[in-house]
């Protein structure tokens, strides 16, 4: 009964134009169009280091290290060619288009003059919000550290923290701040790869569709092939696992397809994490998947509707994930950590974060470990939702 | 004969509609019966109930005397099921669809097989097996319908109006179809508002309306229920009312209608009625085209109980 639901459901769903073009087409077009869009702003950036200038009107020790890591002339992929001026020297370099904009240091935001509007100067502006965001994490973490060491006194009377520890770990987050930087630019992360990460992981969320499509087909409230469905002597428990296993397959030959057209034809270059980005993509579909089904199963709404609400939960999850600004994930980790603990998506692209940001792939497993939970979540609430389900009207 | 089914005080509503009224049926072993009713009678709603795809409010439901519920498997093993809306995959052909569904009930292969090419020929597809549902015409669309949920044999098969928007060719081979599933054994539950079906197939029919039951019995027996037991009509025309009159006051005639050029005289009993018209309308040298004379039809019978006609 597994393999003869399996097989009709694999094959409704390969004959379904429209899934087709969604699960296979779909990601390959945008794939061909990142490849087009961002392949010259790359080739373009590994021409032009970028100039700027540098002046110091306020102490911001945070920021000059920061820029003097990416201004290392012993690094070939080095981002800026840094040298330090007056603002009056700064402004006339700036005139006489020597420089792309430069840098006024101060205690609390940097100011950013450019002259123009174009991809350097977009380079430049980012670059130092992403520092600001990273001084900021810092300066929570001092802060926290500077409050536990005064916990457990008497009101009014303080431990006086200890400056020298808190300077030294301080100093130790810099040092892996600047570390950071480093193993970025070591791994080939560019612009082109988060996007192709992102288009990874948006497949795999989508793929929500296909679980979605194959249960609805055994749903009586989902149409007559469904209602001929739930009159037939088999269990909810074997039609949901042989409708997600063809499902998996179905969205499995697409990130396949995706894989082998990214990789041969679009030439890019995964380097040597690409059986753990494979491994996580396998993961990250079968969570997709099982929030398509438990949309599926749980809310009572016509196909239409609930394609809508798993497109927009996808959607907030990417969002929230960081997918479309890493700011918004850092965000979301400081104020509300639950969400991005439940959020597929961001334990999808936190685990291709980690697989680039750290040594060791703890994080990175702790994401697989996390998505499969999900999953299994997700699974458990769709049969028990299909179980016992009469319906108020059809 | 056993009861297949037992329908107990059912009762279904919709916030305020009371779509099912306090029903209670029996259907027998190898009986057809018809659930005859207008639109929104309750007579889709009744089987969704009985196959427990919808909640009811009240009452209770036993299939070979066990109660139906959602996860009664060995139940489900044996009902067939054949809905108003067609309910086959666009993505399958017409052999794949058979398949699929008879092999949710029939996990044995070479046996599957031979019940697909059966079904298939009890419907009349031969011809189509490897055709896609948009490619077959509204007719043979219902006929792969009816084979999707007769294909495994059931012994209990529920028929919700089979036959709409029908070509003449299909409906009539549908029709022989059911005939056939009765004589293998099968009991059938047939819901329709054509009266001139469940008077060819049905052995016993209920008459539903508004969710509740108006009568029961065989044809027979319904039509017994009408105060009318002859009907003729003439194609005649221009009569004028005295003439009508006139006519009200040959022996037995119930009533007399005249419109559009049809004269219709009901009769409450009596013999001869249409011999003592014909000598009638000769008397009064009035030319007609047409005459011919009917029993009372089920249509009679639920224009009498509901005061209005079943395709309203």
């Amino acid at each position: 009964m597994f393999y003869h639901n399996f097989k009709y459901a694999f094959k409704t769903l390969f004959r379904d134009k429209m899934l087709i073009f969604w699960t296979f087409a779909f990601p390959i077009i945008l794939g061909t169009f990142f490849n087009m869009a961002f392949s010259n702003i790359e080739n373009s950036e590994k021409l032009d280091i970028i100039s700027i200038a540098i002046v110091e009107k306020e102490e911001n020790e945070i920021m000059k290290q920061a820029f003097e890591t990416l201004s290392d002339e012993e690094n070939e992929d080095r981002l800026f060619q840094t040298q330090y001026e007056s603002e009056e020297r700064a402004k006339e370099l700036l005139e006489n288009d020597e420089i792309t904009g430069y840098l006024v240091l101060l205690k609390e935001e940097p100011k950013v003059v450019i002259k123009s509007n174009g991809i350097n100067e977009t380079i430049l502006k980012y670059v130092t919000e992403e520092i600001m965001q990273n001084t900021e994490m810092i300066s929570d973490i001092v802060e926290k550290r500077v409050q536990e060491s005064m916990q457990g006194y008497p009101e009014g009377i303080y431990n006086m923290p200890n400056v020298e520890n808190i300077y030294e770990d301080v100093m130790k987050m810099l040092e892996d701040n600047q570390v950071e930087f480093k193993n970025i630019s070591n791994s080939n992360l560019s612009y082109t790869m988060i996007e192709f990460y992102t288009l990874i992981a948006m497949t795999c969320l989508y793929g929500g569709i296909l679980g979605m499509t194959a249960i609805n087909h055994n749903l009586a409230n989902m149409g007559n092939v469904g209602k001929r469905t739930s009159i037939t002597p088999t269990s909810k428990g074997k039609i949901i696992f042989s409708s997600l296993m063809a499902s998996y397959l179905a969205q499995l030959i697409g990130l396949a397809i995706l894989f082998v057209y990214t990789i041969f034809v679009l030439k890019v270059d995964y380097g040597t994490n690409l059986p753990l980005i494979v491994l996580l993509s396998l993961t990250g579909s079968l969570a997709g998947l099982s929030l398509g089904i438990a949309v599926a199963t749980l809310i009572k709404a016509n196909e239409n509707a609930k394609i809508g609400i798993l497109i927009a939960v996808t959607m907030l999850g990417c969002f929230l994930s960081g997918m479309m600004g890493i700011t918004m994930k850092y965000m979301i980790d400081k104020n509300v950590p639950i969400v991005n603990l439940v959020n597929p998506a961001s334990m999808i692209t936190d685990g291709f974060y980690a697989l680039y940001y750290y040594d060791t792939l703890d994080r990175y497993f702790l994401n697989i470990v996390s998505l499969l939970i999900f999953s299994g979540v997700m699974i458990i609430l769709s049969i028990n939702g299909l179980r016992k389900q009469k319906y108020e009207a059809l | 004969m056993s009861n297949v089914i037992e329908v107990k005080n059912l009762t279904k509503e919709y916030k305020t509609l009371k779509a099912i009224d306090d029903l209670s049926f029996e259907v027998k072993e190898g009986e057809i019966l018809g659930l005859l009713g207008p639109n929104g009678s309750g007579k889709s709603t009744t089987i969704n109930c009985i196959l427990s795809l919808l909640k009811f409010s009240k009452g209770s439901i036993q299939i070979f005397g066990k109660e139906m519920t959602p996860n009664a498997y060995d139940i489900k093993k044996e009902l067939g099921v054949i809905f108003q809306e067609v309910a086959v995959f666009e993505e399958l052909t017409v052999y794949e669809n058979i398949d699929y569904f008879c092999g949710l009930y029939i996990k044995d292969k070479k046996v599957r097989k031979q019940y697909i090419e059966e079904a298939i020929e009890l419907v009349g597809l031969e011809e189509f097996k490897k055709f896609y549902p948009k490619q077959l015409s509204g007719g043979l669309l219902r006929r792969l319908n009816i084979a999707c949920g007769i294909a495994h044999k059931p012994k209990l098969i529920f028929l919700d109006e089979p036959t709409v928007a029908v070509d003449p060719q299909s409906r009539n081979n549908i029709l022989d179809g059911i005939k056939k599933l009765r004589d293998n054994g099968a009991t059938i539950v047939y819901t329709t508002h054509y009266m001139e079906e469940v008077e060819i197939l049905c052995d016993r029919i209920i008459i539903l309306d508004k969710g509740k039951i108006l009568a029961q019995g065989t044809s027979d027996e319904l039509k017994e229920l009408a105060k009318i037991e002859e009907k003729v009509t003439v194609e005649i025309n221009q009569l004028e009312d005295s003439m009508l009159e006139k006519m009200k006051k040959i022996e037995h005639i119930e009533e007399v209608n005249y419109t559009e050029n049809t004269l219709v005289v009901t009769y409450n009993k009596g013999e001869n009625n249409l011999g003592n018209l014909i000598e009638f309308l000769k008397r009064e040298n009035l030319g007609y085209s047409k005459i011919y004379s009917e029993r009372p039809t089920l249509n009679d019978v639920f224009l009498e109980l509901t005061g209005k006609e079943l395709r309203d």
